[in-house]
C-alpha cells in the first residue's frame, strides 16, 4: 500500500499502522471457526459442493434467495422455459435423469409460443426417458418434439432409436426415411436405417422359421394321431370331463378334439414321457404297471407296440427280483395282468404273450391319459384272491 | 381415314369457354384422331392442337380432361411428336406440378406420359432438364414413388418404368447410387412388390441400369445395401430345404413358405437373371447360372 507521502514519518495519520499491528495479534470478527471451518464452508451457496434436494429458508435463506431468483415468476414464460431447460440440462449432464425430466416438464408447462423451444424440451426429456429405459414415453415425447418442429433432426433421430428399441423396426425406418427426407446426407440416420432394416429382415426370418417349426410339429401330431386311431386304440383323458367325440361331426371337429386328446396326453404325463411314433412307422408306448399288494409300480417309457408283455416281465422280474418282492412270488410265468375297464369296471385279464398293439385293440380297453397301465398280481396268490374277489372279472380262455 | 378440313374446323371449339357437348365432341374427336399413326402425325405440325389439349386438362369436367389425357398419351407413343409436345406444346412443367398433387386424379395417365416420353434419349434428357429446372428433382420422384398411398387416387406404378428410362442418363445412375444419400436402399424392396408388375419391372429395370457400371458393384454387394437378397429372393420358390441348408443361405431367403412364387413375368425374370450376371460376385456365378438354367427349362 503507498503510503501518503513521507510526511509524519513513521507515524501515519490514517492510523494504517496501528490497524496493521491489531491484525497480527487480535482475530477479526465473524471469522471461520478453526475447527469446524470446513463444514461451514458448505453452507455457504459459493463453496457448497452439494445442493440438499429440498431448499429449507430457514436452513439456506441465501440458497432459497438464489432459488427464488431463477425461478422467478415475474419473468416471461420463454424466459422462464429457457430457465428450466437449461437446468433440466444441467441435471442430464449429472446423469440425474429423474430430476432432468421434472425440470422440462416444468418448463413444457409454461406453455411459452416458442415451439423452437418446446421442441428441444420434448426431445431432451425424450433422451432423458430413453436413458432411463421409458421408450414408450421416450417415443411420445420424440412424436411430440415432431409435431412442434418437423424437421428437428435430434427428434428424429430419438424416435427411430426409441422404436429400434421397442423392436419396431418398420416405424424406425419410417422415421429415418423421414428424417433422411430434411437431411439426406446425415450418416447418424442412415446407419440406423441400414440396422432397422437388417433387424426388421431377420425378425422377418425368425418368424418363417417359427411358423414353419409349428407346422412341422402339428403334422408330427396329426401323423401320430392319425397312427393311433387307424389301429382302433381308443383314447380317454380322465383327469377333465371326457368330451364326447360325435360321430358323423366333420373333419375339423374330429381332428380339434383329438388335438385336445394329444396336447392333455403330453401335458398330463407325469414322467414326460409320450407316445410316439418311429422312423418305421412303429407306436412306442409309455406303459405303467401296478403292483396293487405292495402299492408300487413300474413304468416303461418307450414300450414297443410289437412287443409283448411277457418280454418286459421276463427282464423286469429276471435276474434280479425287486426289493419290495421280498417273498420272491413275482416271477414272470407266475403273474396275472388286467386292465380296468373304466366304464364297466371290469377287470380283463391280459394275453402277456400277444403284442401289446393286440392288447390295446381289446374293444373294452382305453388308454386313458397316454399311458396304458395294467394290474400285475400273484397267480393264486391271497392277496390276488382278496384282491378279485368282489370284482366282476373277464378271464382269458 | 382423317379429315384435314374436319379436324382444322374443330381448334376454335377446343377452349375452356365452348359450351360443354360441343366441347366433349370436339375432344372425342380429336381423341380418335390420335389413335391412328396418320392422325398423330398431322398432329405433329400443329402445335396449337396440342397447346390446347394442354390447356383443356383443367376443364370442369371429368369425361373431357380424360379424353384429353388419353389422347397425350397416344400421341407421347410416338417419338416424332416428342418435340412437338414437349418444346412447342411445353406439356412437361404442367405435368410435374400436377404429379405433386397427392389429390391429383390423373396422375397415373401423367405418369405413362412421362414414361413415354423419356424412352428415347433425347426426350430423356429434356424430362429430366425440366425435373431439375421446376425445382423438383429426382429425389422428389423417388420419394413420391417409396411413399405408400401419397396419392389416395392413383397408384403411381407407373413412376417404375419412369425411373427405369430416366436412368439411360448418368446424371440419373449418379444420383441413384449416391453413396452418401440412401436412394437404391428405399427401391429394393419393391422387387418383391406382387400388386403391379409395371412396378416391380419399372424397379428391377432401375437397378439392372444402375449395375452396368462396375465401379459402384462393391458397395451394391456391401452391407450398405446389400443388393443381392433382394434379386434372388423373387427368383427363389418354394422348395423345402433343411434346416442346414437354410442356415447357409442369405438371411431374406430362409425358410421361405410353401406358397412362395417365384416372378412370373418372364421380362422381370429375365432383367433380374441379367442384372445378377452383371453384378455378382464370381462364387455366386455358378448359382445363377444353374437358377437360370433352371429357369428357362
Amino acid at each position: 500500500m503507498a503510503s501518503l507521502g513521507q510526511q509524519g514519518g513513521d507515524e501515519s495519520d490514517d492510523g494504517m499502522d496501528e490497524f496493521m499491528d491489531r491484525f497480527r495479534t487480535e482475530k477479526y470478527k465473524n471469522a471461520f471457526n478453526e475447527s469446524n471451518w470446513e463444514e461451514e464452508f458448505d453452507t455457504i451457496p459459493m463453496f457448497m459442493k452439494k445442493v440438499p434436494d429440498v431448499i429449507d429458508p430457514m436452513k439456506h435463506p441465501e440458497l432459497a434467495c438464489i432459488q427464488a431468483i431463477i425461478h422467478d415468476d415475474d419473468r416471461s414464460p420463454e424466459e422462464q422455459a429457457q430457465g428450466l431447460k437449461d437446468e433440466g440440462n444441467e441435471y442430464f449432464k449429472e446423469k440425474n435423469y429423474k430430476k432432468a425430466i421434472v425440470s422440462y416438464s416444468e418448463g413444457l408447462k409454461r406453455n411459452c409460443a416458442d415451439s423452437e423451444l418446446n421442441a428441444v424440451l420434448y426431445t431432451n426429456r425424450a433422451a432423458a426417458h430413453y436413458h432411463l429405459g421409458n421408450m414408450r414415453s421416450a417415443l411420445k415425447d420424440s412424436v411430440s418434439a415432431n409435431k412442434m418442429k418437423p424437421n428437428h433432426l435430434k427428434a428424429l433421430l430419438r424416435g427411430a432409436q426409441c422404436c429400434m428399441e421397442l423392436r419396431k423396426y418398420g416405424d424406425a425406418q419410417q422415421w429415418c426415411d423421414e428424417g433422411l427426407r430434411i437431411h439426406p446426407a446425415d450418416k447418424k440416420l442412415q446407419e440406423l436405417r441400414s440396422t432397422a432394416d437388417k433387424q426388421k429382415r431377420e425378425a422377418e426370418r425368425d418368424a418363417r422359421k417359427a411358423k414353419l417349426r409349428e407346422k412341422k410339429l402339428r403334422g408330427q401330431k396329426e401323423a401320430l394321431l392319425a397312427a393311433i386311431k387307424e389301429r382302433g386304440v381308443k383314447l380317454m383323458r380322465i383327469t377333465k370331463p371326457v368330451r364326447e367325440e360325435e360321430d358323423g361331426e366333420g373333419d375339423e371337429g374330429q381332428v380339434a378334439a383329438g388335438m385336445g386328446e394329444l396336447d392333455g396326453l403330453m401335458s398330463q404325463e407325469a414322467t414326460g414321457s409320450c407316445v410316439f411314433l418311429d422312423d418305421s412307422g412303429t407306436l412306442h408306448w409309455p406303459v405303467l404297471f401296478l403292483y396293487p399288494e405292495h402299492c408300487q409300480t413300474d413304468f416303461i417309457s418307450a414300450f414297443c407296440e410289437t412287443s409283448n408283455l411277457l418280454d418286459h416281465l421276463a427282464v423286469m422280474f429276471g435276474d434280479e427280483l425287486p426289493p419290495w418282492d421280498a417273498d420272491r412270488k413275482y416271477l414272470p410265468h407266475n403273474l396275472q395282468l388286467f386292465f380296468e375297464d373304466a366304464e364297466s369296471e371290469r377287470l380283463h385279464q391280459v394275453d402277456v404273450t400277444a403284442p401289446l398293439l393286440k392288447v390295446l385293440q381289446h374293444s373294452r380297453c382305453t388308454v386313458k391319459d397316454g399311458s396304458p397301465s395294467f394290474i400285475v398280481l400273484v397267480t393264486g396268490s391271497s392277496y390276488s384272491k382278496q384282491f378279485l374277489s368282489g370284482k366282476k372279472i373277464h378271464w382269458l380262455k | 381415314m382423317l379429315d384435314e378440313s374436319k379436324a382444322k374446323e374443330l381448334l376454335p371449339f377446343l377452349t375452356l369457354e365452348t359450351r360443354p357437348d360441343v366441347k366433349g365432341q370436339a375432344t372425342e374427336y380429336i381423341l380418335g384422331v390420335t389413335a391412328t399413326r396418320d392422325g398423330c402425325r398431322y398432329l405433329r405440325t400443329k402445335p396449337d392442337f396440342l397447346k390446347a389439349l394442354l390447356t383443356l386438362t383443367t376443364d370442369k369436367s371429368i369425361a373431357i380432361v380424360k379424353d384429353c389425357y388419353h389422347s397425350l398419351i397416344n400421341l407421347s407413343a410416338d417419338e416424332t411428336l416428342h418435340q412437338p409436345l414437349v418444346k412447342e406444346a411445353n406439356v412437361l412443367p404442367t405435368l410435374f406440378q400436377n404429379l405433386l398433387d397427392p389429390g391429383y386424379m390423373f396422375s397415373d395417365r401423367i405418369c405413362t406420359i412421362l414414361t413415354n416420353l423419356s424412352r428415347h434419349e433425347k426426350t430423356c434428357r429434356e424430362v429430366f432438364r425440366v425435373l431439375q429446372e421446376q425445382d423438383i428433382g429426382l429425389a422428389k420422384i423417388v420419394e413420391i414413388f417409396c411413399t405408400e398411398g401419397f396419392n389416395k387416387v392413383a397408384s403411381l406404378h407407373y413412376l417404375g418404368p419412369l425411373l427405369s428410362n430416366l436412368t439411360q442418363l448418368p446424371e440419373t445412375r449418379q444420383f441413384i447410387l449416391d453413396k452418401e444419400r440412401c436412394v437404391v436402399q428405399r427401391l429394393l424392396p419393391y422387387t418383391q412388390y406382387n400388386e403391379s408388375t409395371v412396378r416391380r419391372g419399372g424397379v428391377v429395370g432401375t437397378l439392372r441400369n444402375c449395375c452396368f457400371d462396375h465401379l459402384h458393384h462393391e458397395w451394391l454387394l456391401s452391407d450398405a445395401v446389400d443388393i443381392l437378397p433382394f434379386l434372388l429372393l423373387p427368383l427363389a420358390g418354394p422348395e423345402e430345404l433343411s434346416e442346414e441348408e437354410n442356415e447357409g443361405l442369405p438371411v431374406d431367403l430362409q425358410y421361405l413358405p410353401e406358397d412362395k412364387r417365384r416372378e412370373e413375368d418372364p421380362d422381370v425374370r429375365k432383367m433380374l437373371v441379367e442384372t445378377l450376371m452383371l453384378v455378382s460376385p464370381l462364387p455366386y456365378i455358378k448359382t445363377i447360372l444353374c437358377l437360370a438354367a433352371h429357369l428357362l427349362s
